[in-house]
């Protein structure tokens, strides 16, 4: 009777535990402690590290419709396309992406207004 | 005796109890944070690679909504994810955004951070992808009834974002309005490995562009759109964390960042013309999290690249 109750008594705290467990899986708490739980979202970033100090040529936004792309390495490219020769990146090195094709201009953002 | 007999009877029903307890918290938790879709009505279109949502991790929501809804009118609609409270940010009745409240201990410092969303169709496969090229999950794959699957990833030089399969589908390609994000431009120590790492990802097709500082500019762009750039660092500092940086659409990028200033924010970078021969400027809201305001008359884009 006794070892009964034993083997019940250490069979639900088995269970209890194993829900828990599943509980913290479920709400993400076993992957991502920086997150509340029920919600797979923010994240805070590493603190210290500078977002400014960009000088004053430097550019990151959008081009107009449909601005030149740098064709320095037009003529590695077609070596690339045509010969199979490795293609040439900034500063000679072949870029670790794949170059769209040559000739194509970089697209802009799109212009066509949301009817409101 | 008898009682204590009478409590070691009850001891197994006491545990199954807990033991459904805990089960119904969980679920309720879960099912308790309902995110809007992105698009109501559903859209059938789906744009790999867009940004489609962001999230502000803050350790102060009242702050947050008082610096955002000040400056770009934006209203919010509060919801509670779990243990944290949290805001849907709204736009012309379309939700565009969500602040996310984290406290953190006093000892400890954390950037509050943009958290940028890219649109998938298939989160598990891209992650699979991304893994194999790698990235490091942050939070696995979890489904939100109206929203859809998400995920958040470390690219492999450890910038965080994340992809997310609405199931609603993907807002279509229009030119955004004022108040909502424009733009997202990626820094990174190696500009052009991330762009390849992103390219598997998304299949962005990758232009790199004419610059004047000798620095490595790419434009990432899908559906014959562009949907954001990789950059490599400024240099000037060697504090430089990888990391995407979001735009929002704004009439008078100077003006706007004097309202920042105003409203307890911090200007990062002044407002000077850019590569479109509009403003922006980088600043930070009171919390210190980055984002950008970038100018964009309707006449810019000449013509639909379509």
């Amino acid at each position: 009777m006794k070892t009964t109750r034993s083997r019940l008594l250490a069979g639900g705290l088995g269970a209890l535990i194993v829900t828990m467990l599943f509980a913290c899986a479920v709400n993400g708490v076993g992957v991502d402690s920086t997150v509340g739980v029920g919600y797979v979202g923010g994240y805070y970033e590493p603190y210290g590290y500078d977002y400014g100090g960009w000088g004053g040529s430097y550019r990151v936004g959008p081009s107009r419709c449909c601005e030149h792309r740098d064709d320095r390495h037009d003529e590695h490219r077609d070596d690339h396309h045509d010969n199979g020769h490795a293609d040439r990146g900034r500063g000679g090195h072949a870029p670790a992406y794949r170059p769209a094709p040559a000739g194509r201009s970089a697209p802009s953002i799109p212009g066509r207004s949301r009817e409101r | 005796m008898i009682r204590v007999l009478r409590l070691r009877h009850a001891l197994p029903s006491c545990l199954i109890s807990v033991l459904f307890f805990g089960s119904g918290l969980s679920i309720s938790r879960a099912a308790d944070f309902e995110l809007p879709a992105l698009n109501a009505p559903p859209s059938a279109e789906h744009h790999m690679g867009k940004m489609v949502w962001a999230d502000l991790v803050t350790p102060d929501l009242a702050a947050a909504e008082k610096f955002y809804g000040g400056l770009f009118g934006w209203t919010f609609h509060s919801i509670r994810a779990g243990s944290s409270d949290y805001a849907v940010v709204m736009l012309d009745g379309r939700p565009i955004a969500g602040l996310m409240e984290k406290v953190t201990r006093a000892a400890e410092h954390h950037q509050s951070a943009w958290l940028t969303f890219m649109a998938v169709g298939d989160v598990d496969g891209v992650k699979r992808v991304a893994v194999a090229h790698g990235a490091k999950v942050l939070a696995d794959s979890r489904n939100y009834p109206m929203r859809g699957r998400q995920c958040v990833l470390s690219d492999p030089q450890g910038a965080v974002f994340a992809i997310l399969a609405s199931s609603s589908g993907d807002s279509p390609d229009y030119l955004p309005v004022s108040g909502e994000w424009i733009w997202s431009s990626m820094h990174a120590k190696d500009a052009g490995a991330d762009a390849a790492f992103y390219q598997e990802l998304f299949g962005y097709d990758v232009f790199e562009l004419p610059s004047d500082d000798g620095l490595e500019h790419l434009i990432l762009s899908t559906d014959n759109y562009a949907r954001a750039s990789v950059n490599s660092f400024a240099p000037g500092s060697s504090r430089r964390h990888p990391h995407w940086l979001n735009f929002v659409r704004v009439g008078n990028t100077t003006e706007m960042t004097a309202k920042v200033i105003a409203l307890g924010g911090h200007v990062v970078v002044e407002p000077r013309v850019d590569r479109h021969g509009g403003m922006l400027a980088v600043v930070t809201d009171p919390a210190g999290a980055p984002f950008g305001l970038m100018e964009w008359s309707d006449s810019d884009t000449k013509a639909e690249p379509k």
